[in-house]
């Protein structure tokens, strides 16, 4: 994946805080990629890496899908596909997209707040 | 170099039959799905690199991690799932029990939820006997022969030991009802907590 080449130092090994902060972000990613409709998990995964520098692995991504039905926030079906087997989409529940805007709220606000508390550090390099 | 379908399909499906095997303990009809999610997976993978050859289907199956971390992820997974839905205990356990055949880790959480939710339960259990024992059940120091003593919390069913004490009468029922259920709580907190930690401390599969 693109841990040690998106590296800002250019270290082979990735830092471990930044890969924290990045898996914590994942569950609001997964349920974003769903806001505008269902798909599937290599469409997830796609659309994850597409348009946020997250660092998805498939084998953390499927068991938090699983999780996420679990705890009735998704739901899936399967439908069969051209390429003759089928593939199981995922969709936001009310509850989901309802948690989704929860995390929004939450996100909006503490992003704001640390960029304000970083503005220094971002002028004094 | 394309290898034969059937020697792609093989390696894929004895990759899965050794995830399968350990997702034992998750529903039967949920481990159905995953194993066909993930094959389904596989396969679009393997596809959309341009076929199978035995490089690509290794790096798809790469990609997801080793069977016993990816059949970890679903677990530990499904634990905070159902933890978050319901506290119970039998729930808990049931899925610690899954965890501890896969990792150390899981092993050492497991005794120890085990250790928290009997020490409760027991508690529990002697505040509830107390009405129907009222002479033999509760909390009693007992001296040895060697001029120890052992503090032993008897559920009252034998008779009373001759040379003990009981150290808290009637109030048995009141605090063995707080403790036990103190520490059932407790313990799931730290079933859950552990279970959170372990899964913060693993390293991206895959990667």
């Amino acid at each position: 994946m693109t841990v040690i080449d998106s590296h800002p130092t250019g270290q082979s090994v990735p830092d471990p805080w930044e890969v924290q902060l990045r898996k914590g972000c994942l569950e609001l990613a997964v349920l974003a990629s769903l806001w505008n409709g269902k798909l599937y998990g290599l469409e997830i995964l796609r659309r994850l890496e597409a348009d946020s520098d997250l660092v998805v692995s498939e084998g953390t991504v499927y068991p938090l899908l699983n999780r996420l039905k679990t705890l009735g926030l998704v739901h899936s079906e399967w439908v069969e596909s051209d390429a003759g087997h089928p593939r199981k989409y995922y969709a936001l529940t009310p509850a989901g997209k309802q948690r989704a805007r929860e995390m929004v709220a939450i996100w909006t606000q503490f992003s704001s707040s640390m960029s304000k508390l970083l503005a220094p550090l971002g002028k004094a390099k | 170099m394309t290898i034969p379908a059937d020697d792609a399909q093989q390696k894929i499906e004895t990759y899965l039959g050794s995830v399968r095997a350990r997702l034992r303990g998750i529903d039967e009809t949920d481990v159905r799905d995953i194993v066909t999610e993930l094959r389904s997976h596989i396969t679009d993978k393997v596809a959309a690199s341009g076929g199978a050859t035995p490089a690509r289907v290794h790096a798809a199956l790469a990609a997801l991690g080793a069977p016993e971390e990816l059949a970890g992820q679903y677990i530990t997974d499904n634990l905070l799932a159902k933890a978050e839905i319901t506290r119970s205990p039998v729930r808990i356990l049931d899925v610690l029990f899954r965890w501890a055949s896969l990792s150390v880790a899981g092993f050492f959480v497991l005794l120890a939820s085990i250790a928290g939710y009997f020490l409760g339960g027991s508690f529990f259990l002697c505040a509830l006997l107390k009405p129907l024992h009222p002479g033999t059940a509760g909390l009693w120091l007992i001296p040895d022969a060697s001029g120890d003593s052992t503090i032993s919390l008897r559920l009252g069913f034998s008779t009373a030991p001759s040379s003990g004490k009981e150290l808290l009468g009637w109030w048995i029922l009141p605090l063995g009802l707080v403790i036990g259920c103190g520490l059932v709580v407790v313990t799931t907190r730290f079933a859950i907590w552990s279970t959170r930690r372990y899964r913060a401390s693993r390293p991206l599969p895959g990667n």
